[in-house]
């Protein structure tokens, strides 16, 4: 019975495969409702708490995305604290990452519409 | 096993520049500190809470995609670092300098708003393109060391 239910979930691989596809737009969206710079750590309870423990990844895995965004121009960070206390990397969306975050949910939305219909659960209209 | 062995092991995947390392594994000892005091919060020991953060940091994979996400960078850093400054000498030798290379007229070209626009433009295009200031300081001064040898050389040579 429960090895039924089990081949029925969705496999750890593909919630990874979705994941990763969608980390840069869940990071952009969380920094931009936050509205606060925010370090990897928090960012990472947040989106964990946001998606019900669902967006659970090996943690460090956010730094090279936040570095590769950073460097494609789409968040920039500064440092927090005095040297020689507890400082943190702490990102903010800059302005081109608040439009890649508009196109993208436009993208999400068209992708998950299209989805729905070909899984039949919403009807044509 | 500190918070520093761990570092050590992520360190032991990258072959990064120095000071970009030094930040990467600077911004992951904040992560681990603030996840051992989670954990410690929750009433773990100080073992068991940074084994618990190391298991959810997943250090192994992590070094790899750093490794992989900075490969290059640092490449591309210097090919716009060295193009900056010798473009904008070229610029300001042929357009504003007597294309002759002659000194004739120098001491107007310094009420020329096309000089001061090259001057600011070396400045703040390096502080726009790389993220620390003493590369944009540097990449100005290569840019005015190189027009200085451009106007001066040609000057001699006429």
């Amino acid at each position: 019975m429960d090895r039924a239910v089990n081949d029925n979930k969705p496999s750890s691989d593909s919630i990874d495969q979705m994941r990763k596809g969608t980390t840069t737009l869940a990071i952009l969206k969380l920094l931009l409702d936050t509205g606060e710079p925010m370090h990897g750590y928090l960012m990472i309870q947040e989106l964990e708490a946001r998606s019900r423990g669902i967006f659970a990844f090996n943690e460090g895995l956010i730094y090279p995305r936040l570095h590769q965004m950073e460097h494609d121009g789409l968040l920039r960070s500064r440092w927090e604290g005095e040297p020689g206390t507890r400082r943190r990397k702490v990102y903010v969306v800059t302005e081109k990452g608040r439009r890649q975050l508009e196109a993208e949910m436009e993208q999400w939305e068209t992708f998950r519409r299209g989805m729905r219909l070909l899984l039949g659960l919403e009807g044509a209209a | 096993m500190p918070v520093d062995d761990v570092l050590e092991r992520i360190r032991a995947q990258m072959n990064l520049e120095a000071e970009r390392e030094h930040e990467v594994l600077e911004e992951i000892r904040g992560h681990l500190e603030d996840a051992v005091a989670a954990g410690r919060e929750r009433g773990l020991d100080d073992d068991a809470a940074l084994a618990e953060a190391v298991a959810r940091f997943g250090v192994e994979q992590v070094g790899e995609e750093l490794q992989a996400t900075h490969e290059g960078w640092g490449v591309m850093e210097g090919i716009a670092a060295a193009a900056i400054p010798v473009l904008c000498a070229l610029v300001l030798r042929w357009l504003v300098f007597d294309p002759a290379g002659t000194f004739s007229g120098w001491q107007q070209v310094v009420s020329r708003p096309a000089f001061w626009l090259i001057a600011v433009a070396g400045l703040v295009i390096p502080a726009l393109r790389f993220p620390r200031r003493r590369y944009a300081l540097a990449s100005w001064a290569i840019f005015w060391s190189l027009s200085v040898i451009m106007i001066v050389g040609g000057a001699v040579q006429r």
